[in-house]
């Protein structure tokens, strides 16, 4: 299994692009008849064997301010290097006289197409040059309290053990909430201090500032006094005034902290009988906002919240306190009979902006059987780059293993990075429509800027305020329309760049350019070039996002009949078959997959929503956009792998075929990872086989599935829900859900002993198919 | 603080007979035509007194102090205020220098009879030992002899022994300043003793005569004026025949206590009177009394005679009184023997009904001991005016007002018998169904006692069958002895559900501290912290009591005591715009489960905030938000604030300072910055009052912190301002924590409404107090404690009854401090009256004086000052003015005369104008303060507010303090002050000790620990130190504040500093660019009232 993700992995290279199509056609039109959109996905800070890191700033253009990169043509003579985007030649400094067509810098090597270059320290805040207070990332926990005894419990060890883990000079605050909104002042020895603010009254960042006294300096005291006390106190005021009161370096607060979540209890409001327990999740993150607000410009924070169900006091509510009153469902929104929804989307909107504009990170972890809101903070989580993760329970490993993650080091750490820009050059007649992903648009207007807005558009620089190694953005080109240009003509290249800025979780500046090239293609001529450029996996990874963004942006969209639509589109254009003939139907090995792809994707989570709860929805959604293709084309079509005593491990077709009594399966379907026991298989391990010395092998293979199940689970995050179960079992569901149901009552007779059916209605793939071919070879 | 418990008996001496004074009435007669030429002489006279007199006399005291002390040493044992040693000589000394003539004796005598020409009246007035003498002296021709006579026997009194020295000193002391004290107390105590030393036994009476005559005799620089002006302007002269009889009411209920008292003060008096007797030789010379005298004493003898009537109330005429002050028409006005309080330390016994008839109380300033037979204690509830006018127009020819003084908790006297709780289960009191007004002695029980009549509303009520109770051949219900409720004024009714809207509330108390960068650098925050540390332990025990505490500078700060927690959390509340409370339980915990904690943080608190840097104070969105952590149950709050709310709701400006470069508008518009800045604070008020929340404010500042704004707080909820003004971490904490246990400690209750009801006939017309008025008829208290009173000001409705009795009933529903519910109910009837005369007899000189206190107090934010004491003065003239016209018809238009009674209301009307509330100089906060301080004052402390007692320190351990720990005052006037003395200056809030330039520095050594007057700082605490002297200072100042239920605030005042400056403003006597001295002020109302008669 692991085995075979490799070559995946290699698409992205070094690069960490993944286009839809690798070749380009050349005008808007030929573009528009691809059906599938011109889309890179790109892995902006995506580790590689063979990065190099520079210790030195890039070489800009300056015009287009695009980084020195292989695709410059070099004058080595003269020192003169050729912006390949605007064609502005540059001199090169005076450091790079040395340079020749033997001695290059790495920047210019062709492997090297994403070079990495680290800035001494961020330009913004030059003045005062304080590595150890600019550069640490600050990690403000909000905490939920309005939780059952137990779930507390659970959270609040997981939150020490975070604590315990995070580097000695990361800031920690700490936020408490429930019917109000708790910021505890950890910098305070003489005994817990916290600012209490009421959780119905929302507060601007202003107030807040001013409030937690952190407004401009002395504000509020008279400046007599100030200055006697400045006098007197010349050390002891500043821990007393500043932000520091509230974010400590990990080092210095654990002791409060472990303290005092070894008093914090449950929330003491009370909850009348038939009544949801008051939360104030908004008014506990605009506050944290606010907080992080006072820190130094440029500091990379997150902030983390803990919620353990729907916000029901002040702004961001999502349901009214009445326990009769279920929390809205996808219905209820189709409807518009969601009264709070709107509202509070607004209000996290206004929230992410806020976190944007001070480059902050809103993380949240939900544990609830019920609805949280995500939905609903989607947008401030998405735009900020931060993480969602949804679990049932604070004591459930999703959550456990999910949250432990963020903070370890090491191979496996997430490499959470702060205070992301994203800009893009891109050659002549390509225009940028906008990036789908974890991102804000810097309202970076430019040539480059298309008419046309998908996501994050108008724009050609973005705000990642988080970002990881497995960060993920889909960008739409489009193509100007004009025919006639000749001159790039003269190059059939085209070129982009990406260049990416961020701020390492060690508190480094880096800047990375990644430059690419791509072919133009006049398809008017053949479509053999665009066919072989084609990534099906990236084209359906890249559709699906469309789609969902589709679905939230536009009403009443119709998904499946637009999935449809574009597919019978594509097999007609770049299918080969006799008009109205299907049979005479075939597909290029690199359509070949697609198909399946769209069947799978149809009856995924990301289209039936009705299965979910619009919190999940916008879960799934969240981490359909930000993670990297092959994750992404897991979500929509799951792996499926056979252990059996007859053979290796094998991938299986994902169809109720596949089970039998005597296999175990494997499912990955992202968002869960479902071990299955063949009938026999499960019989067996019932007795116990497996704990007989004659009986190893079965023990082996019992084993095997669970192992690579921990291969899996160990590098996603966030962690998938690992099921377990037996043939016929009611935790079946989870994979049954995911098969295709070539075998369901209907046709039940058919089916060989052993293997399963489907008790559903859905079509099968191969009626799909058929179906598919009869449309495709149809004259349109 | 002394234990609250109001004087022993034991403690006061028995020398004093503290009515005797009030009973007589005294006349001021003044010629006015005189005056011109009398002011001539008065140049020197008049105003001399005080500077003159000042100015020269000391030269003279020097010699001549000893003069004075002797009278003191005579009439009071315990409190000669100068040291001078052998009083007759000094007498004489005295006299010889002041008047040049030494001959004057012959010459004097005349003069305080100020009229000379009119023989024997004046003369006999003044000789009449002075007070007596010029009331009476006019009119009587009577034979004094016998009129005394009996009534100083009458009285158990030993008028005769005691009275002697007493007059003496009167006399006496009148020439020498430092002297007058003596007279005062002299006075009040041995009034016999006056009337005795010139016909020892039958002057006893005459002591408020006394007054008026010594007047006349004492001052020496007048006298001579007037001598030299025979057409002296103004004589004065007391009737004592009216009020006499007055008087001896109250002086017979004494009678139990006086034969105790009486045996004492004979001993002393025996003694003294010798001396008396020579000392009055030496004064004779001055004045020439006894011919004179003898011709004063008849009028008293009419009084006499009334005086055992008075008992029974039969009315007096007031032209008795009269005749005396008729005669003397010229004579100047001697400024020692006027009208001045004279303080008695007598217990009085006093029982509320005698013979089925009200009995009219003691003076509230008094001591003494109630026997609750029928009408509530008088520290309950009393009246004006102890007979009702049946008539609007009767009232309102008198002037007077009639209403009341309610303190519904008023702390008992620890002799008198606790009150008693009735317990009528579920179904309650019996209450009149119409009316609803409650069982009570004076309903009556008719039909076999199958119904009873409301003594209220007059309706006719069925009787409870379980109550019902068979009548005696008396009317009276057989059980009516047994029952407290049918023979006691006041009883406690256990109530019933009915009176519950919810369960008691418990006991909350949550503390409120500043601690903005001011407060903490003042030491304020650490008082306060270790004032609450301390009176935890005083809160009263059990599971009913929680507190909670918080802080504030310009965040709230609360904290969360529960137990479980290892360390209290601080919860801030930043948003002051809009608060709200931190939790939702736990910032208010039972005391028993938090006491470790809230120790810890008291301790921990002045450390905690040593460096905070914050100045801004959320005062108004710090008490809000406690009340919204108050609000499920109620409480007290205790705030303890120090700088001008600057931030956050309810914020205020320091328009102080815009206030002072606006004075000029001063004089013709009220002074805004003694009203309220806006109306938020009102509100939040009312809101804390609809729940419970009752907010006593204690203002350690150092700033203007506009009391007239946040005051409004308290007030409304029942609660006060206590001013520490300048605050120093020195000397106040102490106060501090004694003011706050003693809040804590008194008894009170929580959550009361309160109701006044009244016979038909008469109605509430308003009440004026600290409490929260949502309907007109109920009174709403968050909380109400012993100290607190509210006045209830009455209006006729209709006639009533001459006859008859006219009821007062005040019912308090309240919850204890342990969680009862009670009502309170005090029931007080009065007899009604048709005569004028009645009413100005049975005036209650206190009461009336609080009235009118509380009502100009109350115009003061809202009027022009000028117009104030136009106000407070033309409620005084119009008084006497009515007295004069209606009462003394027969007197000589040229008198200034004075109903017995009210005889002090121009003394006390003078020093409410120069009281610091009717200044316009004074501090605006000060003013302020001093305002919300008279709005809930109880009747008792009125008089002290603008009188304050004045007693000389310095000469203590010459004095042998009889029995009461108190010398005797001195009166308030610069004249009397030395500068060899130390005088201590009392008004029952503050104490201040003046230290005179020259003082023995051995005395200052013994009482202060330093060596010299240079060394005096106004901060100081008081230290007992190892030598006598010292210990009786610390004895005396631990009685006051025993008496006064307050610590005092003490203060070193120094001559020549602001702070002597302060001392003497309450020199109220003394002329000032102002106001008047006291004497040109009783001329200033004699020309009024005569500018009225037709």
């Amino acid at each position: 299994m692991a085995a075979s993700r490799l070559p995946e992995a290699d698409l992205e290279g070094i690069e960490g692009v993944r286009m839809t199509w690798n070749n380009w056609p050349r005008t808007k039109v030929e573009a528009s008849k691809c059906v599938i959109p011109i889309a890179a996905s790109i892995q902006p800070i995506r580790p590689h064997v063979d990065l190099q890191v520079l210790p030195y700033p890039p070489l800009r253009c300056k015009t287009c301010s695009a980084v020195l990169s292989p695709f410059c043509r070099v004058d080595f003579t003269a020192l003169v290097w050729m912006c390949p985007f605007c064609y502005q030649r540059n001199h090169f400094p005076q450091h790079y006289s040395s340079i020749s067509q033997t001695n290059l810098p790495a920047e210019l090597y062709p492997n090297f197409p994403s070079i990495e270059y680290t800035i001494p320290n961020y330009p913004q805040n030059p003045q005062n040059f304080n590595p150890s207070t600019t550069v640490c990332p600050i990690y403000l926990f909000v905490f939920d309290t309005c939780l059952l005894e137990e779930e507390l419990d659970f959270a609040k060890s997981a939150l020490k053990r975070a604590i315990g883990m995070l580097p000695d000079n990361a800031m920690v605050g700490f936020v408490s909430y429930g019917t109000q909104v708790q910021v505890h002042e950890l910098g305070f020895s003489e005994m817990s201090k916290v600012y209490v603010f009421r959780g119905s009254k929302e507060l601007s960042k202003d107030q807040v500032l001013e409030q937690l006294g952190l407004g401009a300096a002395g504000r509020r005291a008279g400046p007599g006094i100030q200055k006697g006390g400045d006098g007197l106190n010349p050390l002891g005021g500043a821990p007393n005034s500043g932000i520091n009161r509230f974010l400590l370096p990990a080092s210095e607060c654990e002791y409060t902290l472990n303290s005092l979540l070894d008093e914090l209890g449950t929330d003491q409001w009370p909850v009348a009988p038939g009544n949801r327990a008051l939360r104030c999740t908004g008014v506990a993150l605009s506050i944290a906002a606010g907080l992080l607000g006072a820190s130094t410009v440029g500091t990379g924070a997150r902030i983390i919240a803990f919620v353990g169900g729907p916000c029901t006091e002040g702004p961001g509510s999502i349901v009214s306190k009445d326990l009769s009153d279920p929390v809205r469902s996808h219905k209820d929104l189709d409807k518009d009979a969601a009264p709070f929804f709107k509202k509070a989307v607004h209000f996290y909107e206004e929230l992410g902006k806020q976190l944007v504009s001070q480059g902050h990170v809103l993380d949240v972890f939900a544990s609830a059987l019920d609805q949280v809101g995500i939905a609903e903070m989607k947008v401030a989580i998405e735009r900020t780059g931060g993480l969602a993760v949804l679990a049932e329970s604070f004591g459930h490993s999703v959550f456990k293993e999910s949250f432990k993650r963020i903070f370890e080091d090491g191979e496996q750490s997430l490499g959470l990075s702060f205070n992301g820009t994203l800009e893009i050059n891109c050659s002549k007649d390509i225009k940028i429509q906008g990036i789908i992903g974890p991102c804000t648009s810097l309202e970076k207007k430019g040539p480059a800027v298309a008419n046309t807005v998908i996501g994050q558009g108008n724009t050609t620089a973005w705000k990642m305020c988080g970002l990881d190694r497995n960060t993920c953005m889909t960008i739409f080109f489009d193509i100007s329309s004009n025919e006639k240009s000749d001159p790039s003509g003269t190059n059939p290249q085209l070129y982009i760049q990406f260049i990416t800025s961020y701020q390492t979780p060690d508190g480094q500046t880096r800047l990375r350019a990644t430059t690419v090239t791509r072919r133009w293609v006049d398809s008017a001529v053949g479509t053999e070039d665009l066919v072989n450029g084609f990534d099906q996996e990236a084209a359906a990874v890249v559709i699906a996002r469309f789609a969902s963004y589709k679905m939230e942006m536009e009403e009443g969209f119709d998904t499946t009949r637009w999935l449809d639509r574009n597919l019978i589109r594509l097999c007609s254009k770049f299918g080969d078959y006799r008009k109205d003939d299907p049979s005479s139907f075939t597909l290029n090995p690199c359509f070949s997959l697609f198909p399946q792809f769209m069947f799978n994707l149809r009856r995924s989570q990301f289209v039936q929503v009705f299965n979910n709860s619009p919190d999940e929805t916008a879960y799934f959604r969240i981490l359909l956009n930000r993670e990297i293709i092959s994750n992404a084309a897991v979500m929509i079509q799951p792996s499926l792998i056979s252990y059996s005593f007859n053979s290796l491990p094998a991938p299986a077709l994902l169809d109720v075929s596949s089970i039998g009594a005597d296999r175990i399966l494997l499912l990955d379907s992202y968002f869960s990872v479902v071990i299955f026991h063949g009938m026999t298989i499960a019989q067996w391990r019932n007795m116990g086989y497996q704990n007989q010395p004659e009986h190893q092998a079965f023990a082996h293979l019992l084993q095997a599935p669970h192992d690579d199940a921990e291969l899996i689970i160990r590098d996603r995050f966030p962690v998938p829900r690992l099921v377990v179960c037996d043939q016929h079992g009611s935790q079946a569901r989870f994979l049954l859900a995911k098969l295709n149901p070539s075998a369901t009552y209907s046709n039940a007779h058919e089916m060989a002993a052993g293997s399963d059916v489907i008790f559903t209605d859905d079509v099968s793939l191969q009626v799909f198919i058929d179906h598919l071919q009869r449309l495709a070879v149809q004259a349109s | 603080m002394a234990s609250p418990g109001g004087p022993r008996p034991g403690n006061l001496p028995p020398s004093f007979i503290p009515n005797s004074l009030a009973n007589n009435m005294q006349n001021l007669q003044i010629n006015q035509p005189n005056q011109p030429q009398s002011n001539n002489p008065t140049g020197g006279v008049s105003r001399p007194p005080n500077t003159t007199p000042f100015g020269q006399q000391p030269p003279p005291f020097a010699g001549s102090r000893p003069g004075p002390p002797p009278h003191s040493a005579f009439a009071r044992g315990p409190v000669p205020p100068s040291p001078s040693g052998p009083p007759q000589t000094t007498l004489s000394p005295n006299v010889a220098p002041v008047r040049p003539a030494g001959p004057p004796p012959g010459s004097q005598p005349p003069t305080p009879f100020v009229s000379r020409p009119l023989p024997p009246g004046s003369l006999p007035s003044s000789m009449g030992g002075a007070t007596v003498s010029l009331a009476s002296g006019s009119s009587p021709q009577l034979g004094p002899g016998p009129h005394h006579g009996p009534f100083v026997s009458s009285p158990p009194m030993s008028g005769p022994a005691a009275p002697p020295p007493v007059r003496t000193s009167g006399p006496l002391s009148n020439g020498p300043p430092g002297i007058t004290p003596a007279q005062f107390q002299a006075g009040p105590r041995f009034p016999p003793v006056m009337g005795s030393t010139p016909r020892p036994p039958p002057i006893a009476a005459p002591q408020p005569a006394t007054m008026l005559s010594s007047g006349s005799s004492s001052q020496r620089p007048q006298l001579r004026p007037n001598f030299g002006g025979p057409p002296a302007s103004a004589s004065l002269a007391t009737t004592h025949p009216g009020p006499s009889s007055a008087p001896p009411q109250n002086m017979l209920p004494p009678p139990a206590p006086s034969p105790f008292s009486a045996p004492i003060q004979s001993v002393p008096r025996p003694s003294g009177s010798p001396y008396g007797m020579q000392t009055w030789m030496s004064q004779q010379q001055q004045v020439a009394p006894p011919p004179p005298v003898s011709g004063l004493q008849p009028p008293r003898m009419f009084g006499m005679p009334r005086t055992l009537p008075n008992q029974s109330l039969a009315p007096t005429s007031p032209a008795l009184f009269h005749t005396g002050a008729a005669g003397t028409a010229q004579s100047k006005v001697d400024p020692s023997h006027i009208p001045r309080p004279i303080p008695s330390s007598v217990v009085i016994l006093h029982e509320t009904r005698q013979g089925n008839q009200a009995n009219p109380p003691p003076p509230a300033t008094s001591d003494y001991i109630v026997k609750d037979t029928g009408n509530c204690s008088p520290r309950f509830m009393r009246c004006t005016i102890n007979q009702i006018p049946c008539t609007v127009d009767l009232l309102s020819t008198s002037a007077m007002q009639l209403a009341l003084l309610v303190q519904p908790l008023a702390l008992p006297h620890p002799s008198e018998e606790p009150i008693q709780v009735v317990d009528f289960g579920e179904s309650g009191p019996v209450r009149c169904s119409r009316c609803k007004g409650y069982i009570n002695p004076f309903m009556k029980f008719i039909d076999q006692g199958r119904s009873f009549i409301c003594n209220l509303c007059g309706f006719t009520d069925e009787t409870p069958r379980d109550y019902h109770c068979n009548l005696g051949p008396d009317g009276r219900r057989r059980d009516a002895d047994e029952r407290p409720e049918l023979c006691r004024g006041t009883v406690e009714f256990v109530a019933s559900k009915e009176y519950m809207v919810r369960d008691p509330m418990p006991a909350v108390y949550f503390f409120l501290i500043d601690v903005s960068t001011n407060a903490i650098q003042t030491g304020a925050t650490a008082a306060a912290c270790s004032a609450i540390n301390q009176v935890i332990a005083d809160l009263p025990e059990g599971p009913r009591t929680a507190v909670g505490i918080a802080t504030f500078d310009s965040n709230i700060h609360f904290y969360n005591l529960k137990r479980a927690l290892q360390q209290p959390l601080m919860l801030i509340v930043p948003d002051i715009q809009d608060v709200y409370t931190p939790l939702e339980s736990d910032v208010i915990v039972q005391l028993s489960e938090c006491r470790q904690h809230l120790e810890l943080l008291l301790e921990s608190i002045p450390t905690m905030f040593q460096n905070n840097r914050i100045g801004d104070s959320a005062f108004g969105a710090a008490i809000k938000a406690a009340y919204l952590a108050m609000k499920s149950t109620g409480g007290k709050l205790l705030v303890f604030q120090s700088v001008l709310p600057s931030i956050g709701i309810g914020s205020l400006s320091a328009r102080e300072a815009e206030g002072r470069s606006n004075i000029s508008a001063g004089e013709k518009e009220a002074n805004k910055l003694l009203q309220p800045a806006d109306k938020t604070l009102k509100t939040m008020a009312i809101e804390f009052a609809e729940y419970q929340v009752c907010v006593d404010l204690f203002i350690t500042t150092q700033t203007y912190v506009d009391i007239a704004s946040i005051s409004v707080i308290p007030r409304t909820t029942g609660g006060r301002v206590y001013y520490y003004y300048p605050f120093t971490a020195l000397s106040d904490p102490a106060k501090l924590y004694n003011d706050l246990r003693w809040n804590v400690t008194r008894p009170q209750g929580f959550e009361a409404v309160m109701r006044v009801r009244c016979s038909q006939g008469i109605q509430v017309q308003d009440y004026s107090g600290n409490f929260c008025k949502r309907i007109p008829t109920d009174v709403d208290l968050p909380a109400i404690d012993c100290d607190k009173t509210i006045m209830v000001t009455l209006k006729h409705d209709d006639k009533l009854q001459d006859g008859s009795e006219c009821a007062f009933q005040c019912a308090l529903l309240y919850t204890t401090v342990y969680g009862q519910r009670r009502i309170r109910v005090s029931t007080l009837s009065l007899p009604c009256t048709t005569m004028l005369s009645n009413l100005f007899r049975s005036a209650d000189l206190d009461t009336q004086f609080a009235c009118i206190l509380k009502q100009v107090t109350g115009e003061v934010p809202s009027t022009p000052l000028p117009q104030v004491a136009e106000q407070a003065k033309n409620l005084c003239i119009n008084i006497l003015h009515s007295y004069r016209k209606f009462c003394a018809t027969a007197t000589a238009s040229g008198q200034l005369i004075l109903p017995e009674a009210l005889k002090l209301l121009p003394l006390y009307t003078l020093a409410l104008l120069k009281s610091c509330g009717l200044r316009g100089d004074g501090r605006i906060d000060d003013r302020s303060s001093w305002i919300n301080y008279v709005s809930h004052l109880s009747t008792p402390l009125a008089i002290p507010l603008v009188y304050p007692r004045m007693i000389a320190i310095h000469n203590l351990d010459e004095k042998e303090l009889d029995s009461s720990l108190i010398p005797e005052t001195v009166p308030l006037s610069s004249e009397h002050i030395t500068d060899e003395g130390i005088y201590l200056l009392e008004n029952g809030e503050d104490c201040l000790i003046c230290v005179g330039n020259s003082v023995n520095p051995d005395i200052l050594h013994q009482l202060f620990g330093i060596s010299s007057v240079e060394e005096i700082s106004s901060q100081f605490v008081l230290q007992q130190y190892d030598n006598p002297l010292s210990k009786k200072l610390n004895g005396i100042i631990n009685e006051i504040r025993r008496q006064r239920c307050s610590y005092l605030r003490l203060k070193l005042c120094r001559k020549g500093d602001p702070s002597g400056t302060t001392f003497l403003s309450y020199m109220v006597e003394d002329k000032t660019p102002s106001g008047l001295s006291y004497v040109e002020f009783l001329i200033h109302i004699h020309q009024h009232i005569q500018r009225k008669m037709p």
